[in-house]
């Protein structure tokens, strides 16, 4: 073999691939899908605001003010648009803590603090600010196996979080999800099912839906992080897929960070047998 | 562009993760409040409370914001045009489900469009339970007359935790 073709194999070997900072840049693609998924309800909130206050004084004043959400929401967005495309290891970890405390903000400021794409994107920020301060300084194979446990470890965590709420009698009776989703929520598959199917007949599905929930939230939520890296990602891409697919198209924002943050798990590279 | 750290690899040292070794602390430790929830009502009180809006310190409760809580607890609300009391029989069936944080359902984007719009006063009521627990809140919504409202809690002693 030549020394060009040599070098081109070379090239194309994924081995060659820096792992660590595609799944870096993964991360903050879908930080930002999950920031603007919600784009319009976003602006038409900016309004509503502005236009009725609601003086709370359990919240600080400045955790009430319409500017500091739009700073936080701003700061955040710009930070991670850096954070993806800086060259810049410095610029990147720099950009990455500031990400982490303006989605900080976000999550305890009275205008956006019930919505968990904050919650979820503030996860992945802590993710990146580690592994931003990582880059370069490890082996990047150890680095990306580090990367995607600490993923998985996450997306368990958050699943917990759902599961361990809803271990109670009104979830595994279905009666909460039927009052929320089956009722009269407009997606596509309720509106099937009400099509379908009359009102005792839809509890029934309802408490089965429900159950799934908590079971599927359950399982995951204690045992995916112990799974294999690749099998952890793909598992974690279908459940949360399940989640958006079989509920409401919104909680895409609070998911797509997520799905970046499960795919980490297809960057560790497959062992040599 | 190059990135900087497009090196090959470099030195080894794993094993001073200590970012790493935090985090993961960290999340054990936030799976432990889970875990432990559904046996402790001391813990499902303070999350019921932070749902609220009723922990004692607003610190307190702001630095609980990482431990996820999706769709958590049995929460109803409902929402009136007169005091506590007054018609109450007629207008007790309205009480419906919100997933979480249900007191944003007055506060957050089109709740607030759909019930704060009016320009008058309304008063809110939010019930949370888990495993035997529940927790009721009352607020009344005061219309300012430049515009906007201010939260006043009319809680009372109407909770059994």
């Amino acid at each position: 073999m030549t020394n060009i073709t040599q070098t081109i194999v070379r090239k194309l070997k994924p081995a060659d691939i820096n792992r660590p900072l595609a799944a870096y840049r993964l991360v903050q693609f879908a930080i930002l899908i999950s920031l603007f998924w919600k784009w319009r309800f976003f602006l038409e909130a900016n309004l509503i605001y502005a236009t009725i206050p609601v003086g709370d004084p359990f919240f600080p004043d400045w955790l009430r003010s319409i500017d500091t959400l739009r700073i936080a929401f701003w700061t955040l967005a710009a930070a991670t648009a850096i954070s993806l495309t800086s060259p810049m290891n410095w610029l990147r970890q720099l950009c990455s803590w500031l990400g982490l405390f303006a989605a900080g903000v976000m999550c305890i400021h009275q205008g956006s603090y019930n919505d968990v794409t904050f919650v979820t994107i503030w996860w992945c920020c802590l993710w990146s600010v580690w592994l931003a301060h990582r880059l370069g300084k490890c082996h990047r194979e150890n680095l990306v196996r580090r990367a995607a446990f600490l993923s998985r470890l996450i997306i368990s965590l958050i699943l917990l979080g759902g599961a361990a709420g809803k271990w109670t009698a009104e979830y595994w009776s279905g009666e909460v999800l039927y009052d929320i989703y089956f009722v009269d929520r407009d997606f596509w598959i309720f509106n099937h099912l009400r099509e379908k199917y009359a009102a005792d007949e839809l509890q029934e599905i309802a408490k089965w839906y429900s159950r799934q929930v908590v079971l599927v939230e359950t399982v995951s939520g204690i045992g995916l992080w112990a799974l294999p890296a690749r099998w952890a990602a793909a598992l974690g891409v279908i459940i949360l897929s399940g989640v958006v697919v079989l509920s409401n198209w919104y909680l895409v924002s609070v998911i797509a960070c997520l799905l970046g943050l499960a795919c980490a798990g297809f960057f560790v590279p497959r062992r040599s047998r | 562009m190059a990135d900087t750290d497009d090196t090959p690899v470099q030195t080894e040292n794993q094993t001073r993760d200590l970012g790493f070794n935090v985090i993961v602390g960290f999340i054990v430790l936030i799976a432990g409040w889970l875990l432990l929830m559904p046996w402790m009502p001391n813990l499902a009180k303070h999350s019921l409370e932070r749902f609220h809006l009723r922990t004692p310190s607003f610190a307190i409760w702001a630095g609980q914001f990482p431990i996820p809580a999706m769709y958590n607890f049995a929460n109803q609300y409902k929402i009136d045009e007169f005091p506590p009391g007054f018609v109450m029989m007629v207008l007790d069936e309205n009480w419906r489900y919100a997933n979480h944080f249900p007191a944003r359902v007055i506060t957050f984007f089109a709740g607030r469009h759909d019930f704060l719009a009016s320009k008058n006063d309304r008063w809110f009521t939010l019930r949370s339970s888990y495993r035997g627990q529940m927790l009721e809140s009352k607020f009344h919504l005061e219309a300012r007359a430049e515009g906007g409202y201010d939260l006043i809690r009319i809680d009372g002693d109407g909770e059994s935790l």
